[in-house]
């Protein structure tokens, strides 16, 4: 009875809180979803047809053939996909040693070095790019797969962070123990904690895969020869020239960019949210 | 201690990143003094060095050739140099990205000279092709990238400056003959609107680069005079200010101006759509476009009625005569850091691309040896004078160049003032006269940074 | 792990050598030195030289190629007369009144959120994944959204406003800015929200109960719980959306290109970079940009430690 009251009473407010739910979930999908309506539909019902109503078939893969033809997305997704697996491999482990090092040992320049990266993070990548270009060019590594995998290793303040964090709270008990037992300092960053680091790897990983996955403006930058070196978004930005507003093709490119990041989100939302959230609570 | 052990290694980080900074381009620049095996002018294409092995690759701003007719132009090349491999690599936006690219020195072989390098700075990238006077009673335009009377540059095809339109459309919305100034030619776009459903004229202003064909009508076509962009443009004291009789650079872009004002453009010029525009002038959607001659035959090839294609000069008279500009489309230069062996297998690809392809002819433009037969789009301008731009003289060669980079006026390399004409139509925010002004300061501040009193 | 097990056997065979090596102390460099090289390395050569090296060429009127000349402070000069520069800042005035909206969005969601309600896992999802979306894709999602007669005019018809009344978004400059900053909340609101729902999980749940005995409502319980004990994140998100406002590019440089009014800051300065190889100008503004920033976060370092001494003098007061 009294249950029923409360629920009574508390309903209005129910409606009132998932009206606005719904309404953020329809701004946040619409964009998206028109462009998955317009992804299947054919020439003549893109032509004819309004930008609401739904495609004749969903099985009208023709789109996706065609962009993913026009853009060149089989070799695209081969780069992006070496240029994960380096990126990530290398700025997971440069991050993690930082870290440890940063965390575990007390020396003069620590906190300096610390600010460094502080201060790093604040310049806006686009800023400095007309002289990191020049500094690319003597070094000859503009227009090359691991030129770019190298700047993009060098650019990760977010996942030194996360590392940072998850070393204050393992104890450093842990080390000590095994230097008592006659491990040396490597031995106990790979041995001992760097499995234990394994959930912060896993969140930073996701986070800079995602942000190299998407990256644009150095692609294009460093990566110049778009027959060679078409990177996933670099591809779809060639959307813009032949096929300018032809909207049933550029829409299914961009459907097809956003498949990998989609299903990543959906197995590791948990991991996602948590590393977020080891941010959201620092201090 | 250990303080100072991290501030030496942050040093040495320092010197070492600064020194390798400091030292020169080293994997190519040795090719530097590497010379073709023969001169470019002696080339025999198909007998001269026909085992010759190498890989060229060539950068071009025609994207919608490098899977058509560049492909059958290799495989007839290569029937003759079976060891020459080519590959073309398109850029939409050319100019800038290009000459972010020619300051690597690795970018390939032959490429399309941007507009945005210094006729002084051409050696520094492009290896010298010939004297002027290998090819002045021989090629068209060869003064193009001309520097020293040494040429750099051998242009891919001329092209006229003039009006592509749809004939059915016109006829349908009653014009009977062709405007021949700026007035008459806003009252066709009028009639068009009122009596046909097409649109008057398409700006193509999302794609940018397309409105940069603007800048080519100011010269020759506004003024009838061959020495008004290298020389007067340059020395001449508010060069866009409006003249009474509706000639000059004014008169260009007010036209543009009073058109989209008019309501007499596409409705939302930030989607308009570059692959899309061939289709829907052919089809008559679309009355007319400012466009160099190169657009014809690939609007012709936008659906089925290529006859409606056709192709007029740009409605300004000088003294109740029609001029149209005549000038060199982009120019091959040859890259000075390649071996000896591309140098001159690319010089050989050049030279047959200009003498045997017939590139400048299915292309609409005016074929680079003269003599050739011009293609059929251009038959409108036999009454018109074609004007081509002289040269500027000695010393006074990157002048253009630089007052207009100074200026970020950016005439014939970026869009963004002319597209700055359309915004301003809409938004009407300023008028012509207000932007003629803010280029002439800044023209004439440029003018006087390097070094020109403007008369 | 292969190559510490070999430096002690090679140390186990020489006795100074073990020695040395068994000093905890020569191995605390060591792995310091090691561990810290690469990302030093990178971090000077693609970060501090690239910074520097942009300073020294805002003192000069150069292009990418050609020859450079040495013009002290014009190009500083330049940046504050030139008008666009100018106006481009004062875009980031729009951007940052979108971000007061974004974090207040966000709020409300991560509120709403953080109890639980049926089918919060999905809400929370749709609400994040547009910021997980690559920029280029956004802009063409955008592009396509507010076309005339396409999707956001198609969705007002079904409202029953007809597309005669509707403006063209993009090209009407009363309102364009504010359409790119609508698609810009689009992007990263979610972000925030997730940030702001950790924020909140460490909020101590008993409070919760307490105040709703003295009958606090929803609004009590944010304003007097909730928002108090998140208030450094909060404001730390503000202070970074203020200096993300001032270096907005990616959502205009892919939707309008900085056509029509919208060229921020950035778009203005790649420009200028690129297409008229203004590079000294251009790094000139970079810097000028980069103190603005530098300037915002030290009043975030300063907000910060005031607000924390704030917290502890008020709790103390609480104790009391």
């Amino acid at each position: 009875m009294k249950q029923g009251h409360v629920f009574l009473k508390k309903l209005p407010k129910q409606i009132l809180q998932y009206a606005i739910l719904l309404l953020g979930a329809f701004c946040a999908l619409v964009p998206i979803v028109s462009c998955v309506t317009t992804a299947f539909k054919n020439d003549e019902e893109y032509r004819t047809t309004s930008v609401m109503t739904l495609p004749e078939s969903w099985l009208n893969f023709e789109n996706f053939k065609v962009a993913w033809e026009k853009a060149d997305m089989g070799k695209a997704f081969l780069n992006s996909f070496l240029i994960l697996v380096c990126v990530l491999v290398g700025s997971t482990m440069i991050s993690a040693m930082l870290a440890y090092v940063l965390n575990r040992f007390q020396f003069r320049g620590n906190h300096l070095i610390r600010n460094l990266f502080m201060v790093a993070a604040l310049i806006p990548g686009i800023a400095t790019q007309v002289t990191v270009y020049q500094i690319m060019t003597v070094l000859h590594l503009v227009n090359t797969l691991y030129g770019y995998i190298f700047l993009m290793l060098g650019t990760d303040v977010i996942a030194i962070y996360i590392f940072l964090q998850f070393f204050e709270n393992l104890p450093k008990t842990l080390d000590e123990a095994a230097i008592l037992d006659g491990c040396s300092y490597f031995g106990v960053f790979f041995r001992i904690l760097l499995p234990l680091l394994k959930p912060a790897i896993v969140t930073s990983a996701i986070l800079k895969g995602v942000g190299t996955y998407n990256e644009y403006y150095m692609a294009n930058l460093y990566l110049q020869d778009k027959n060679l070196y078409q990177v996933v978004s670099t591809s779809l930005y060639t959307f813009t020239g032949p096929m300018g507003s032809q909207y049933q093709y550029i829409c299914a490119g961009v459907i097809i960019t956003m498949i990998p990041i989609l299903i990543i989100f959906l197995f590791c939302q948990k991991q996602i949210y948590s590393g977020m959230a080891m941010g959201a609570v620092k201090e | 201690m250990k303080h100072r052990i991290l501030a030496l290694v942050l040093a040495g980080m320092l010197t070492a990143a600064a020194t390798a900074c400091g030292s020169t381009n080293g994997k190519t620049s040795k090719n530097a003094d590497a010379k073709p095996t023969v001169a470019y002018k002696d080339m025999q294409v198909g007998e001269t060095a026909t085992d010759l092995k190498a890989d060229l690759k060539i950068l071009t701003n025609r994207t919608d050739l490098v899977d058509s007719d560049f492909q059958d132009y290799i495989s007839e090349f290569n029937a003759m140099y079976p060891n020459i491999t080519i590959t073309y690599e398109g850029i939409t936006d050319y100019d800038t990205d290009a000459t972010t690219r020619l300051s690597s020195g690795d970018w390939g072989d032959i490429c399309c000279i941007p507009t945005t390098v210094d006729k002084s700075e051409l050696s520094n990238y492009f290896e010298k092709i010939g004297d002027y006077g290998d090819f002045k009673d021989t090629y068209e335009f060869a003064d193009k990238q001309m520097f020293n009377n040494e040429v750099y540059g051998i242009p891919t095809m001329g092209n006229v400056s003039g009006v592509v339109y749809n004939k059915a459309v016109f006829e349908k919305a009653g014009i009977t003959e062709l405007p021949t100034d700026p007035e008459t030619f806003l009252a066709d776009l009028k009639l068009i609107q009122e009596k046909t459903d097409a649109i008057p004229l398409y700006t193509n202003y999302a794609a940018g680069w397309t409105l940069t064909a603007w800048d080519a009508y100011i010269s020759g076509g506004a003024t009838g005079d061959a020495d008004f962009k290298n020389n007067k443009l340059v020395h001449s004291k508010d060069p866009f200010a409006k003249h009474d009789d509706m000639t000059g650079p004014f008169a260009v872009y007010d036209t543009l101006y009073e058109a989209v004002k008019q309501g007499l453009t596409e409705e939302d010029p930030t989607t308009t759509d570059w692959e899309g525009c061939k289709a829907q002038i052919n089809e008559g959607n679309i009355g007319c476009m400012v466009l160099g001659s190169w657009a014809v035959p690939q609007m012709q090839a936008g659906g089925p009625n290529a006859d409606d294609i056709a192709y007029m000069p740009f409605p300004i008279s000088v003294d109740g005569k029609q001029y149209a500009s005549a000038s060199a489309d982009y120019c091959y230069g040859v890259n000075v850091n390649s071996t000896s062996e591309e140098k001159t297998a690319a010089m050989l690809y050049i030279k047959w691309l200009t003498e045997s392809s017939g590139f400048a002819k299915t292309q609409g433009g005016i074929p680079i040896v003269k003599g050739d037969a011009y293609p059929d789009s251009l038959e409108s301008f036999q009454s018109i004078t074609l004007v081509t731009d002289n040269p500027a003289p000695a010393g006074e060669e990157d002048l253009f160049g630089k007052i207009n980079n100074d200026s970020e006026i950016s005439l014939d390399s970026d869009s963004t003032h002319v597209a700055s004409i359309i915004e301003a139509a809409i938004g009407g925010n300023q008028t012509m006269e207000e932007i003629a002004d803010e280029w002439n300061a800044a023209w004439t501040s440029a003018q006087e940074k390097n070094g020109v009193t403007p008369e | 792990m292969d190559m510490a097990a070999h430096h002690t056997e090679v140390g186990l065979s020489k006795r100074k050598r073990q020695l040395k090596w068994s000093n905890v102390n020569v191995q605390k460099v060591v792995v310091t030195l090691t561990f810290l090289f690469v990302p030093l390395f990178l971090l000077v050569l693609f970060t501090y030289l690239p910074f520097f090296k942009m300073v020294q060429f805002s003192f000069y009127d150069m292009k990418y190629i050609g020859a450079r000349k040495f013009v002290g402070l014009q190009n500083y000069v330049d940046v504050f007369t030139r008008d666009d520069c100018f106006n481009a800042l004062k875009l980031s005035l729009y951007y940052m009144v979108g971000s007061v909206v974004q974090l207040a969005l966000a709020l409300l969601f991560a509120t709403i959120l953080s109890f639980n309600p049926k089918g919060g896992n999905f809400f929370r999802g749709a609400l994040y994944f547009p910021s997980l979306v690559c920029g280029i894709a956004v802009g063409f999602i955008f592009k396509y959204f507010y076309t005339h007669g396409f999707v956001l005019d198609s969705i007002l018809g079904l409202l029953g406003i007809p597309e005669d009344m509707l403006p063209f978004w993009l090209k009407d400059i009363r309102i364009n800015n504010w359409v790119l900053v609508a698609s810009s909340i689009w992007r990263y609101m979610g972000q925030n929200m997730v940030l702001f729902i950790g924020a909140i999980a460490s909020v101590d749940k008993t409070q919760y109960e307490a105040a709703a005995i003295d009958g606090a409502n929803a609004w009590h319980r944010f304003r007097y719980i909730i928002l108090p004990s998140i208030r450094t994140i909060v404001v730390l998100n503000m202070i970074l959306a203020i200096s993300g406002s001032l270096s907005v590019f990616e959502i205009p440089y892919v939707i309008t290109d900085g056509g029509f009014g919208t060229s921020t800051y950035f778009v203005l300065m790649d420009k200028l970079a690129h297409a008229n190889q203004k590079v000294g100008l251009a790094s000139a503004m970079a810097v000028v940009l980069l103190v603005l920033i530098l300037l915002v976060s030290a009043v975030q370092k300063l907000a910060e430690k005031k607000l924390d001494s704030g917290i502890r003098t008020s709790k103390r007061r609480a104790r009391k």
